[in-house]
């Protein structure tokens, strides 16, 4: 399919600034490059060895979604090649780049720690499941080693 | 000097001349052999239509919202484009009528009758991110955006349906109905703002609020030939929003005009201290801006240095897009534009970046969903268990994923492989835009490498799904602000399906997009772009 080249990292070349031509781009020179960059990045020798793969049984106990056995297997495909297609990421030289929380933000947008009262109580309460005047009820923790 | 290429089919560019006065559209008619039959006058705000027609006693908004009213009954049925329609619409339209019959003031978006994409809360109304976890909840309170959309007198007319949490591409994800296309009812409209999109193509509703965190307003506007305009990040307060990617989502507004699109957005800016990362920015007056074509001068955007980022229109992108574009830019060089090539090298790492990074926080932001406090739950005997069947139970098959990759990437030894990476890759792509945009005004790209297929063509496939996302993402990954608009049609459906221009801009430069935006819009020629399938639009 046609979209499957969008998701090769194709290797960095260097900006150029030229005018608009009437011209299409050369093709058959661009194809293959991206046929052996598509074929690189889905061969599994771009993951280190040091990551095991994903276990979505333990995945979904650490997160608290419960998963049927066929949602296991069908999800754990899916997830697996998601995760290998990420590999593509361990390629690219960060050494000395610092990562970047967010976009530039201003900072100090803080407020004061002090309690305000909201109006709309009856609108919160309407929405708790099981409540106990006062108390949002829940089953008893059962402690598991 | 305009470029030799080809045209695309159904649209009819011809060449700029001096404008004088009113009577430049019959005599540009009549002088030129080539002009398309059905050729039109430039499109019209709404919004601002709308004001001048109520204040004039022209019209009432309750004429107004009946006649939406009924068109959102005649079409929902092939579109589902609402989740829930709101029962006090002809009640607000009576108290604007009220007032302005009583002669006070009334506020600049007075009888707008505007959609809100379902994960805006919206107090009283329910508010359920197209998600069963959330069935039936009604918030609290009203989304800051909702809450200054009333403030000056707009009618939220209902909440449109979307990828359950954001998560996707069509709606296709949405627990409760897919969103049809206007333009062809087999194909998708985008998301995952694809129920506000086509709400707007419709016409069911004048404007509406999407949110964009990948491309969810952007993507759905071009499928829908629509204008779709994504803020800088800290522009729009997101207290209201139902958190996905916390670092990466904003409100973004859908309007059949760039005009339109621009009043939205500057009525729903500025700080608010309920956001601490809403921007204290001055919001500049970018709603009174757009001024009428025959006020323009024959060259209205001369000297604005445009760069056409190369990475995009590589292989992958279908043919029809690419000449769409290219003619796009051609248009803009008529209008005086400096066109050249831009190439950001980091440009294709964005797409996995943006999907660690995305799924890594909305790991986090979905734990708040745990059947407690509200939405369903499921009972169980014990409290592990109680969270694990809600939400196994109340999240859909794609938002699972999601949370279960975004752990994965977030478990401890995988931290600094996976999101500290992305995060790093992040820069660049940030160093990447800072650098091309100080020698360029704006960017522009495709919105998507290709109109909007059909139902159901990439549902099982998350990676090929994913991939028509690569012309927006590194757009939220920069925190830049983008706008969408339709620059073409191509083959596809029963009149052809609409491509979207995407323009870029620098941090907090809305200003020049939307006149840039406007520009190019209001010198289009063409039939426009009114979907062709539906019934009574006007």
């Amino acid at each position: 399919m046609a979209t499957r080249a969008l998701l090769a990292v194709v290797t960095a070349s260097p900006p150029r600034m030229i005018q608009i031509k009437a011209s299409t781009f050369s093709s058959s020179l661009k194809f293959q490059r991206h046929i052996t960059t598509i074929a690189r990045s889905f061969s599994s020798d771009t993951n280190p060895s040091v990551l095991q793969p994903p276990d979505v049984s333990r995945l979904a106990e650490t997160a608290r979604i419960s998963l049927t056995p066929s949602e296991i297997e069908e999800c754990g495909a899916k997830i697996r090649q998601v995760i290998d297609w990420f590999g593509q990421l361990q390629q690219v030289d960060v050494s000395s780049v610092e990562p970047a929380i967010r976009a530039e933000m201003e900072g100090g947008n803080l407020r004061e720690d002090a309690p305000e009262t909201f109006e709309n109580r009856e609108s919160i309460r309407a929405s708790i499941p099981s409540f106990d005047e006062v108390y949002l009820k829940v089953p008893k923790v059962l402690n598991k080693e | 000097m305009l470029s030799t290429l080809q045209p695309p089919r159904s649209l009819t560019l011809l060449p700029f001349r001096r404008f004088h006065g009113s009577k430049t559209i019959a005599s540009l008619a009549s002088s030129s052999p080539t002009l398309d039959a059905s050729f039109v006058s430039p499109p019209q705000s709404q919004i601002l239509t709308t004001r001048r027609s109520l204040l004039s006693g022209e019209t009432t908004a309750s004429e107004i919202a009946k006649s939406y009213l009924s068109r959102i009954r005649l079409t929902e049925p092939q579109l589902k484009c609402f989740l829930h329609v709101s029962e006090n619409v002809l009640k607000e339209a009576q108290e604007i009528d009220q007032r302005i019959s009583r002669g006070e003031e009334v506020g600049p978006l007075a009888g707008v009758v505007i959609g809100v994409k379902d994960n805006i809360c919206t107090e009283g109304m329910p508010s359920t991110a197209a998600s069963r976890i959330l069935e039936h909840y009604r918030p609290p309170f009203d989304a800051t955006a909702v809450k200054k959309i009333k403030e000056m007198g707009g009618i939220v007319v209902g909440k449109t349906n979307m990828d359950e949490f954001g998560m996707g591409s069509t709606t296709e994800a949405s627990a409760f109905q897919v969103t049809a296309n206007p333009w062809d009812l087999t194909r998708v409209p985008g998301g995952s703002s694809g129920g506000s999109a086509a709400a707007v193509a419709a016409r069911q509703c004048m404007v509406s609020l999407g949110s964009d965190t990948g491309g969810s307003v952007r993507q759905p506007a071009s499928f829908c030939g629509v204008v779709g305009l994504k803020p800088t990040y800290g522009r729009v307060s997101r207290f209201g929003l139902m958190a996905y990617a916390s670092s990466l989502d904003v409100i973004g507004c859908f309007g059949s005009t760039v005009a339109d699109a621009g009043v939205l957005l500057h009525a729903v800016s500025g700080y608010d201290r309920f956001d601490s990362t809403s921007s204290k920015q001055d919001v500049p007056e970018f709603d009174t801006q757009f001024l009428s074509m025959d006020s323009f001068e024959s060259k209205p955007l001369k000297g604005v240095r445009v760069g056409l980022i190369r990475e995009t229109l590589e292989e992958g992108v279908d043919s029809g897009v690419r000449s769409a574009t290219q003619e796009a830019a051609s248009h803009l060089e008529a209008l005086g534009c400096v066109v050249t090539e831009v190439s950001l090298p980091s440009f294709s790492l964005g797409l996995p970046a943006y999907y660690v990074i995305a799924s890594s926080e909305s790991s986090s932001n979905l734990s708040r969903y745990d059947g407690v406090r509200y939405g369903n739950q499921v009972m169980a005997d014990e409290l592990n268990k109680l969270y694990e069947c809600s939400r196994g139970q109340g999240f859909g098959g794609e938002v699972k994923m999601r949370i279960l990759m975004g752990t994965y990437a977030l478990s401890a030894g995988y931290y600094d492989a996976y999101y500290k990476r992305a995060q790093q890759v992040r820069t660049l792509i940030r160093k990447d835009f800072k650098a091309a945009l100080d020698h360029n005004d704006i960017l522009i790209s495709p919105a998507a490498p290709s109109a909007a297929y059909k139902i159901g063509e990439k549902k099982d496939d998350p990676l090929a799904m994913y991939a028509g996302d690569i012309m927006t993402v590194n757009v939220n990954l920069a925190g830049l602000p983008a706008i969408v608009l339709p620059c073409g049609l191509v083959e596809g459906g029963p009149s052809g399906l609409p491509v979207g221009l995407q323009m870029i801009g620098a941090a907090f430069d809305e200003e020049k997009l939307l006149k840039v935006g406007h520009i190019f819009e209001q010198t289009l020629k063409g039939s426009g772009f009114v979907p062709p399938t539906l019934p009574n639009v006007a």
